[in-house]
């Protein structure tokens, strides 16, 4: 075999035509990369989201909690089962939630649907690692018409930052007295107020949108979903958590849809690419491979020697675009959830679905760019090779 | 230009070169072109719709939020107003489809007098007014689901607790910008049904958004104005506006996503620089001598580079054609709307995106030349002869 | 008053740089060309005449000393204006021709035509002419690849000659020919001397070939060491 040193050292003397490529290629598989480490993004959001031991109360027949309606009475009922886990205070953790989707400024004057949710108390037990973030004010009381708006949305909506207003329509606005986190969950895409003020804000009285609920045990949980879903005082729906946000995940197809044309097309283009700089490689070597070839190299040496370094030059531009997507990690996107229109927050995150698209992608334009070229290499004939200039 | 032939017989000199940096430049402009036209449609689409005089009235809440029945007739007498229809969205699932047609609850007997740029035969027409249980569907809609009239749609309710199986009385078609995927039945209908499994239902009287046609362009504005008053002190204001804003809205909501696929476009822009850059750069190492004995007959550096910006452009320029108007035309022909299972209601590449790929391409042949160009003007036609001797 | 002098060099000094290393090339070279003169330089390997015949075509400057050609002092020039002279003045005939090799024979000697203001029309009458002048009327269309070695030096020789320059420079033109091929490019460069007066310098290594110019500079290590005047030069001996 031709030792691999040979091929680093080709690219190191080549080097502007190498480093031209590795930009070229690594432009390619960043901009592939994107919308991945978006899929992930949401992907991780919605599975941090979904607690094993989780309820979600809706009406039969729907699939959303933002189409979804029960009557309060019904409603109130299911904190009073037995089966629901208690907090430490000895409420039980069951929240009637009320959802609104008014359509908010963005900063940039664009518009969107915001969820806002009017929750319980005991509403935040019921999210993970849900906090008032450093600094940023204090819980909301219930009929003072405040708000706490999450970290990802302050920046992004018109009124949302700490202390000032947020008005989502004529008559209805809240004051934001707080900034929550809640570990990266769906919760960061929304703004929370007191249940009540929403009710009569939206005059939706006597109706909720769903009910939160987490189960002491397992087999509470069995019974729990059992008792909501077949007793005829309730009839509704009880979609294990872990379902519901599974389900809502499959809003990211058309991201990764997206992402996969993306990155084949560019990965087709970079392929030429990297065939291109290899060409060039074979012809300014012709004399070497005669060279090698009349040291009794074989023509699968010469074959493997070029492939190598075509896999080597991607791999380099593959390792520049990847790394080019960490500072990515620092930047929450906002965009619309086309299934409820409303609008959810989406942090880039560079996890396996990224390096593993970064990786086929890798492979391949190594693999197929450097095919032809090495071929050529390999059908050289010794003698004619080694009077080239 | 009389250098021409000399030009492209040296772009032609190294056709697997060539032909590489062309497939390169294909590839990612009709990758391009996609992006671009996917927020570009949207625009040309909102755009399209000033000609037809139409306002919509929805909630100040935003489109989610219900307005009252009682708006559709109130509107309808105002001065200026040619008629109005309910436009409530139902969101049914069909067949268990994931991402099924859009399905709207109108004024049956208004609907295509409002949407007077549909051709629908007038004995359809009749037969849907006629029939409560009736519904129109989009030819598209029509022919991607082997549908026809007489054959029956079955919905069943998502956002709504009840069920729908409707008749298809008339198949509407019309202009390209326009969405032949939408299903309208009676509102009517659909609010009696829900008055007998609902009686309480907010979703009661909800006219979802009411489309308003005016008698002409110059009462757009005052119109505009005009309900929004009438309405700003009334339990349910509302915010009227063009139908074109209105679908901008959409198009905004598609947030900082819209940021991010102008970001993959250049970021494309960028890498195609450094493929072509690199290829024009390995063509001019290898014609060293050639560039020396042209400055040694008189060429001057001007010329020079001229000769090879030309070169690199015209390389690019042949890419950016088969990728931006080829695109254009492919995507003439091949209907992608039809494969997104209605996420897009269309897709085409606007004339003005396409002739923005073939800008794109120019710029990339002009500064994937220059710094080759300028290298080999600055290069010493001694040291260039003397490569051979 | 015999006839204006066609190339003069006064003092002339050219030492090029390698890291730190100054290697003197050529050192207070004096020269005095009259026009129509055909001038042949020999000497070793480094003797530094490839680098006077560069100095004389405008092609590399001197480090001292003038360099005039035509009456131009090319010292003084700009590089834009000595490129433009060269367009106007000098024809270049190399060793390895030199062709663009995706031009035809046509297109190769039209190529330094591109640069004046030539019509279309005029500029292939001029070709034709030039083509013919070289006894290659009839292989226009022909490629690089598809003409012999010495049919290629002619198409150069065409290319040199196509835009009437006042001087020819030839570093080695026979270098890389058979000796018949050689013998028919000498004759032709004698002929252009001759018959349409142009001034010619040729560097080469070739003796025989040294032998057709009516002068012959040795040069050594940067010097001229002898000048011979050839006294008479019989037209058109070989054939």
């Amino acid at each position: 075999m031709i030792p691999l040193k040979y091929n680093v050292r080709n690219l190191r003397v080549r080097w502007v035509n190498t480093l031209l490529t590795v930009i070229g290629t690594g432009a390619i598989v960043w901009s592939s990369c994107i919308l991945f480490g978006l899929v992930e993004g949401l992907q991780h959001s919605l599975n941090v989201s979904g607690d094993p031991l989780d309820l979600i109360v809706m009406r039969k027949g729907s699939t959303s909690e933002t189409n979804s309606g029960i009557e309060l009475t019904k409603a109130e009922k299911i904190p009073t089962l037995s089966g629901v886990m208690r907090d430490d205070k000895g409420r039980p953790l069951a929240a009637l939630e009320l959802l609104n989707i008014p359509i908010v400024e963005r900063l940039d004057g664009s518009r969107a649907n915001l969820i806002v949710r009017g929750v319980d108390p005991v509403s935040s037990e019921l999210r993970p690692n849900f906090q008032i973030v450093k600094d940023g004010g204090r819980m909301f009381e219930p009929g003072k018409g405040e708000c706490i708006v999450s970290k990802n949305l302050t920046k992004r909506f018109k009124g949302a930052a700490l202390g000032s207003e947020l008005k989502v329509g004529e008559r209805e606005k809240y004051r934001v007295v707080g900034v929550f986190s809640s570990g990266g969950s769906a919760a960061e895409s929304e703004v929370w107020v007191d249940r009540k003020d929403l009710e009569q804000n939206i005059a939706r009285e006597g109706i909720t949108s769903s009910v939160q609920v987490r189960a002491a045990s397992q087999a509470d949980f069995e019974s729990l979903r059992k008792t909501i879903e077949n007793d005829t005082q309730f009839k509704l729906a009880a979609i294990p958590e872990v379902q519901y946000f599974a389900e809502q995940s499959k809003s990211s197809i058309f991201l990764k849809v997206a992402g996969t044309v993306i990155a084949i097309l560019l990965t087709i283009g970079a392929m030429f690419a990297a065939a291109n700089t290899m060409y060039a490689a074979v012809r300014s070597r012709t004399r070497e491979i005669g060279t090698l070839r009349a040291l009794g190299f074989s023509r699968t040496d010469v074959l493997m020697s070029f492939m190598g370094e075509s896999v080597l030059l991607c791999s380099l531009g593959g390792i520049a675009g990847l790394l080019a997507t960490l500072p990515l990690s620092a930047i929450t996107y906002g965009t619309s959830n086309f299934n409820t229109f409303a609008e959810i927050t989406i942090q880039f995150r560079f996890g396996p679905i990224v390096m593993l698209v970064a990786f086929l992608m890798t492979v391949a334009m190594g693999v197929f760019g450097g095919l032809f070229p090495a071929m050529r290499a390999v059908r050289m004939d010794v003698v004619t090779a080694l009077r080239e200039v | 230009m009389k250098f021409l032939h000399y030009i492209i017989r040296n772009a032609l000199r190294s056709p697997v070169r060539s032909l590489l940096t062309i497939g390169s430049t294909t590839m990612c402009l009709a990758l391009m072109m996609m992006l671009l036209s996917f927020l570009s449609v949207n625009d040309s689409v909102a755009t399209s719709l000033r000609t037809y005089n139409r306002l919509i009235v929805m909630s100040s809440q935003g489109f989610t939020q219900p307005v009252p029945y009682a708006r559709v007739g109130e509107i309808a007498s105002m001065k200026g107003v040619k008629g109005t229809s309910t436009f409530s969205w139902f969101g049914g699932k069909y067949n268990e489809e994931p991402m099924p047609f859009a399905q709207f609850g109108v004024s049956a007997d208004k609907i295509f007098t409002l949407y007077d740029e549909f051709n629908v035969p007038p004995d359809q027409v009749k037969a849907f007014a006629e029939d409560k249980t009736g519904c129109a569907i989009g030819r598209k809609l029509a022919e991607e689901r082997k549908l026809k009239v007489g054959d029956s749609v079955p919905l069943k309710g998502d956002a709504y607790p009840l069920d729908l199986t409707l008749t298809i009385r008339a198949i509407y078609d019309g202009p390209a910008t326009r969405d032949l995927r939408m299903c309208f039945f009676h509102w009517d209908y659909l609010n009696e049904e829900l008055k007998k499994v609902a009686p309480n239902s907010k979703m009661l009287d909800n006219a979802g958004v009411v489309i308003v046609k005016c008698e002409s362009a110059d009462q757009m504005a005052t119109l505009t104005k005009g309900i929004d008053n009438q309405y700003v002190n009334s339990d349910t204001p509302t915010r009227t506006q063009s139908e074109e804003a209105f679908n901008r809205l959409f198009t905004e909501m598609f947030g900082d996503l819209r940021g991010m696929i102008q970001n993959i476009g250049l970021a494309v822009v960028f890498s195609l620089i450094f493929v072509a850059g690199n290829a024009m750069a390995m063509a001019l190492r290898e014609r060293t001598t050639e560039v020396a004995v042209l400055k040694a007959m008189g060429f001057g550096r001007g010329l020079v580079i001229n000769l090879i910006i030309t070169e690199a452009i015209l390389v690019t320029l042949v890419g950016g054609i088969l990728g931006a108007i080829g695109s254009k035309f492919f995507f003439d022909l091949v209907d992608l709307s039809k494969y997104t299972a209605g996420f897009l209601p269309f897709f085409f590449v606007p004339w003005s995106t396409a002739l923005l790929g073939v800008g794109a391409s120019l710029l990339i042949g002009f500064l994937s030349g220059i710094f080759p160009a300028i290298r080999a003007a600055q290069l010493s036609v001694v040291n260039g002869l003397r490569k051979v001797v | 008053m015999g006839k204006p002098h066609s190339i003069v060099l006064q003092n002339v000094n050219k030492e090029y740089r390698r890291d730190e290393f100054v290697i003197p090339v050529l050192s207070d070279l004096d020269l005095v060309v009259d026009e129509g003169e055909y001038l042949a330089l020999m000497g070793p390997s480094g003797s530094g005449k490839t680098t006077l015949l560069n100095l004389i075509a405008g092609l590399d400057r001197a480090t001292s000393g003038a360099v005039i050609v035509h009456g131009q002092d090319l010292g003084t020039m700009s590089e834009g204006q000595v490129t433009r002279w060269r367009a106007d003045n000098v024809g270049f005939i190399f060793q390895l021709y030199n062709l663009i090799p995706v031009l035809t024979a046509f297109e190769n000697v039209e190529l330094p035509l591109l640069l004046t203001h030539l019509s279309k029309k005029h500029r292939r009458e001029n070709v034709m002419t030039a083509l013919r002048a070289v006894g290659l009327d009839g292989r226009e269309d022909h490629y690089p690849r598809q003409l012999s070695g010495g049919q290629e030096q002619r198409v150069a020789i065409a290319r040199a000659v196509v835009t009437d320059p006042y001087l020819l420079v030839a570093d080695e033109p026979t270098g890389d020919l058979d000796r018949k091929s050689a013998e028919e490019i000498l004759s032709l460069l004698q002929q252009l001397n001759t018959e349409f007066g142009k001034t010619i310098v040729m560097v080469t290594h070739d003796p025989q070939a040294a032998q057709r110019a009516s002068r012959i500079l040795h040069l050594d290590k940067g010097k001229l060491v002898r000048d011979e005047q050839q006294i008479s030069f019989p037209v058109g001996v070989a054939s």
